[in-house]
């Protein structure tokens, strides 16, 4: 089984996976980072109005095979409402 | 026939109703002379299947079970974690077909006691069944506190609020101290529980360790910053029901 590394980042908080993980295949690798992509979404709200959610598979020999991003973008139409 | 390393088995399950419940001398005689054999078991391997009929209830000695139950695609779901103490297939002392599985995490020695002894003993003395009867109340609490983390936490909060939870209940088997103890489960095993993917589980166990709240080193959690992992995580220990909690 090939061995992965996936590398995260949120705009804030980078975490490079030094431990990496024995995975089936890249489908399987690229499967995990989909779902890395949506907890990282889900579990840390922006705080502005754009973030983007990075996630990188590396091979052992530290080549990049697979990244995917997820950008978060909110637009305001309207004037802010006096608080 | 219970042999000597036997009956110091039953003692782990004394300990742990001791810290739910009061038992008199008699019942923790009782309790000792149940009879029961141990086995020695791998990591990861099934204690009882979904759809089995358990003759005997299983009281772990030693390492951490799971129970969990496996859906389409591999996705596993870990609905508890489980450690010397407890006995996580209680239930099928009443409810015959098992409706998930219970496996070992790790290496783990447990010791088997026969229904029917079960059965006998709860007759005999109502105050052991009482106290088992507190046990799976308790147990139902923790399910509804995973609940709550599984549908309005985030990956930060459940986490948290699971080594909060944890390091109560080794706490309370005598098993942990001084706010750190050995966490033998994997970074998957983690997310298995708390619905995460592994990735995500690492991000923020890196994250927690930035902020000062815990260091985990070959294998042991050490809680750097309990107040404020109770904080973060809206850690209220009430639904443990500890008799005794020093925390």
């Amino acid at each position: 089984m090939p061995h992965y590394h996936i590398d995260t980042d949120d705009d804030v908080f980078p975490v490079c996976d030094e431990e990496g993980q024995d995975l089936a295949n890249l489908a399987a690798g690229r499967a995990l980072a989909h779902r890395a992509l949506s907890d990282m979404a889900r579990h840390r709200l922006p705080d502005g109005e754009h973030r983007t959610f990075t996630a990188s598979i590396r091979d052992e020999r530290g080549t990049t095979l697979y990244v995917a991003t997820l950008a978060f973008s909110g637009q305001c139409r309207v004037a802010p409402a006096a608080v | 026939m219970s042999s000597a390393s036997d009956i110091h088995s039953l003692t782990m399950l004394i300990r742990k109703l001791e810290s739910i419940a009061t038992l008199t001398n008699e019942e923790r005689q009782a309790i000792l002379s149940l009879p029961a054999k141990t086995r020695v078991l791998q990591p990861g391997q099934d204690i009882a299947r979904d759809g089995d009929k358990p003759s005997q209830c299983c009281l772990i000695l030693n390492g951490w079970a799971c129970r969990y139950k496996v859906l389409g695609e591999g996705r596993k779901q870990i609905f508890s974690f489980h450690i010397p103490g407890d006995i996580p297939d209680l239930q099928s002392l009443h409810i015959h077909t098992m409706d998930h599985s219970l496996a070992t995490l790790t290496e783990a020695t447990v010791a088997f006691i026969p229904h029917e002894s079960m059965r006998e003993l709860t007759t005999r003395f109502p105050g052991v069944k009482a106290a088992l009867w507190r046990d799976t109340l308790v147990d139902a609490a923790i399910f509804r506190e995973w609940m709550i983390g599984m549908g309005r936490k985030s990956a930060f909060g459940r986490i948290a609020h699971l080594f909060c939870e944890m390091y109560l209940k080794l706490q309370a088997v005598g098993l942990a101290g001084g706010y750190r103890y050995p966490l033998p489960i994997t970074q998957i095993d983690i997310g298995d529980a708390l619905g995460l993917s592994n990735v995500h589980v690492n991000r923020t166990l890196q994250a927690m360790r930035g902020k000062g709240l815990i260091s985990l080193r070959s294998n042991t959690l050490v809680i750097e910053a309990w107040d404020e992992l109770m904080r973060v995580s809206e850690f209220d220990p009430t639904y443990l029901h500890l008799e005794k909690r020093a925390a």
